[in-house]
């Protein structure tokens, strides 16, 4: 007589109850980590979060196809209209209603209004595009994968020196920024017997700069460096180059972005940026460098570069962590920040100091034919 | 979600505030101003510095703000004195740009563009409002403060006053009105109430900078009075809910690139603030002409 196929009720039970856990469990796998972009992305200065979201992007792209996580990432995106106001508001969102672990963000005002808010909720911050000094240390949670304004100035003024440019015309925007590049570049000018023979602080509103070319053409320096950022950059390059300053002009990274370097009156302007992506052999940069020119057809900017790095940092980060079982928090990745240093990023290794902020290497360019070449 | 709302919520109470005591101006004196964002601004350095330097009390805050915002609105109401309509907006408009320059370059006293960080919770009798429900009660009390005086000025002899005034000032002062004294007392206690606004934008934001304060948000605050309904009570608020609120709920569109969103954003704002317009021409809450 065949036996009848019973199955015994208590493992039978036992794995019915143990389904909603499994559930659970798979869920929570596939809980995608959220990840934020807080950049002006209407008005003046939208031209930055176009460029800072392609590099995030792009790394977004990397990180999918070589499986480095467990789970997927999100990007959610909110515009901080350049304002502190308008970056409270976007931030308040993404940490509390997107659940954002890693914010990126670019502008002083918005970086000093969201600092706070991701201190309170432990959700990191990071910038890839404010240079200025007082960026630096805003909050355990702030960290900056941009080295800042001075060590682009430690660059280029022994260069200047070199090609024997000692007497510079300085103008700058009178904000943390301007007042930082303009502290340090006293400084070193100091170091290489040069000075500042004028100077001009601006708004970052100021749209006129004759009055400015004039001073300058009585003061006979040897070069103008200027410190600005946005649409205005432009604005000074046409207007000094309109009024026949035919001096060499100077500036730093700020100045990496299409619609100054593709500017005709641009040709031959000097700039510090971090070390090429382009010429670096790595096959992190090698990659990007590549997928970059294949998708968009140009070459890539710094600012691409540090927002693809702030990814990356938070892939390699995240993995370690998983690998090592731990949680993914604001508090975890910043130990495994300080714990580790040092970083395989594009452009090179990024070193981290006890602020979470990177040094990198800091190359001179020029401007030929809308593209960057590098002089050193 | 909850804290997103009660954030949003701090900052609908402040601007309604904000913008009620604008309406005081432009709704109720007939004084057209695009420099309360210089008022605000005072305000927000005044209790930045308090809560920085002495104390963050937030009383202290408030009342130090309304005072020496209201003290220093005599330099509006000088060319209040003198003119009106188009060519006070003017006037308003060089007080705006003096004021900006000032927050600018005054690094030592307002940060500059750097502003001042680090602002401390706030406190009130002793107790530390480190929870953002307990500012935005705080806020709250203070708006219906505010409002409860202003509802009770502008239905007393001094609300007719100024009405009046509004309507003929010629009129008035032929009535034995003291146009001069209305006038700034009217502009002192806007710009006050002003201060308030700003002391408590201090505490909500921890970090004030001038870009808080140009033209752009004086611009802004006298489009919540108008989109609102000037010349009411309740207008006002519901202007600054309006025109916070909708980027917000905007920001909450799905599917959108990430580098659209901010032009997709504002072309619905602008759309639907021109559609408001004009077939609100009134403001939400505004009388309708024949309405009296």
């Amino acid at each position: 007589m065949p036996q009848s196929h019973a199955w015994p009720r208590r493992p039978l039970l036992a794995g019915i109850a143990a389904l909603p856990l499994f559930a659970i469990r798979r869920a929570r796998a596939e809980e995608p980590y959220v990840l934020g972009t807080l950049f002006p992305m209407a008005g003046p200065n939208a031209e930055y979060g176009t460029i800072f979201t392609a590099g995030a992007q792009m790394a977004l792209a990397h990180i999918a196809e070589d499986k480095m996580l467990s789970r997927p990432i999100v990007l959610r995106a909110e515009d901080s209209q350049g304002t502190p106001q308008g970056g409270a508001v976007g931030m308040s969102k993404l940490v509390n209603v997107d659940h954002a672990i890693y914010v990126l963000v670019g502008f002083t005002g918005v970086s000093k209004a969201a600092a706070p808010i991701a201190a309170r909720a432990k959700v990191i911050l990071v910038n890839g595009g404010g240079v200025g000094p007082d960026l630096a240390g805003l909050s355990p949670y702030y960290w900056n994968v941009i080295p800042l304004a001075p060590d682009e100035i430690r660059t280029i003024v022994p260069y200047l020196a070199s090609q024997n440019l000692r007497r510079l015309a300085f103008i700058y925007i009178n904000d943390p920024f301007g007042n930082g590049v303009r502290q340090s570049l006293k400084a070193e000018l100091a170091k290489v017997g040069g000075s500042v023979v004028i100077e001009d602080a601006i708004l970052p509103t100021d749209q006129q700069f004759g009055a400015i070319a004039a001073r300058i053409r009585d003061a006979k320096p040897d070069a103008v460096y200027f410190a600005s950022y946005g649409a205005q950059q432009a604005e000074i390059i046409k207007q000094l180059r309109d009024s026949g300053i035919t001096l060499p002009l100077v500036t730093y990274s700020g100045a990496n972005i299409p619609s100054v370097e593709t500017l005709p009156e641009a040709e031959g302007l000097v700039l510090t940026t971090q070390a090429s992506a382009l010429s670096s052999d790595d096959p992190v940069t090698q990659r990007f460098v590549r997928d970059w020119r294949a998708k968009y057809g140009t070459d890539p900017t710094a600012y691409n570069q540090n927002y693809y790095n702030a990814v990356r940092l938070f892939a390699l980060l995240t993995a370690s962590l998983e690998k090592a079982g731990k949680p993914v928090n604001g508090d975890t990745l910043r130990a495994e920040l300080l714990a580790r240093r040092r970083f395989p990023l594009v452009g090179g290794e990024g070193v981290f100091d006890d602020l979470c902020d990177i040094s990198m290497k800091i190359v001179v360019n020029r401007v030929e034919k809308g593209k960057l070449v590098p002089l050193t | 979600m909850i804290s997103y709302l009660v954030d949003l919520g701090q900052l609908v109470a402040i601007f309604g505030l904000l913008a009620a005591s604008l309406n005081l101006l432009v709704g109720y004196a007939g004084l057209f101003s695009v420099a309360h964002a210089v008022f605000f601004g005072l305000g927000a350095y005044t209790a930045a510095h308090l809560a920085l330097a002495v104390s963050p009390d937030l009383l202290l805050g408030v009342l130090a703000a309304a005072l020496l915002s209201g003290a220093a609105s005599l330099v509006f109401a000088l060319p209040a004195l003198r003119v009106r309509g188009e060519y006070l907006v003017i006037a308003s408009l060089g007080l705006q740009m003096l004021g900006s320059t000032v927050f600018t370059e005054a690094q030592g006293l307002t940060g500059g563009y750097g502003g001042l960080a680090g602002i401390p919770a706030p406190s009130l009798f002793g107790w530390t409002l480190e929870s953002r429900e307990a500012l935005l009660a705080a806020a709250l009390a203070i708006l219906i403060l505010a409002q409860f005086v202003i509802n009770r000025l502008m239905r007393g002899s001094f609300g007719r006053s100024l009405m009046a005034i509004r309507d003929s000032e010629s009129a008035a002062e032929s009535l034995g009105k003291n146009v001069a004294l209305i006038k700034t007392l009217a502009v002192a206690l806007g710009s006050g109430l002003a201060g308030a606004a700003g002391a408590l934008f201090a505490f909500q934001e921890s970090f004030v900078n001038v870009e808080s304060f140009t033209l752009d948000q004086s611009v802004l605050i006298l489009a919540m009075v108008i989109i609102g309904g000037a010349g009411t009570l309740a207008g006002p608020l519901a202007g600054a809910a309006l025109l916070l609120l909708l980027p917000a709920a905007l920001s909450f569109i799905p599917h959108l690139p990430p580098t659209e969103i901010g032009a997709v954003q504002q072309l619905i704002y602008g759309l639907a603030m021109t559609l408001l317009m004009i077939f609100r021409p009134a403001g939400l809450l505004g009388r309708s002409e024949g309405g009296g």
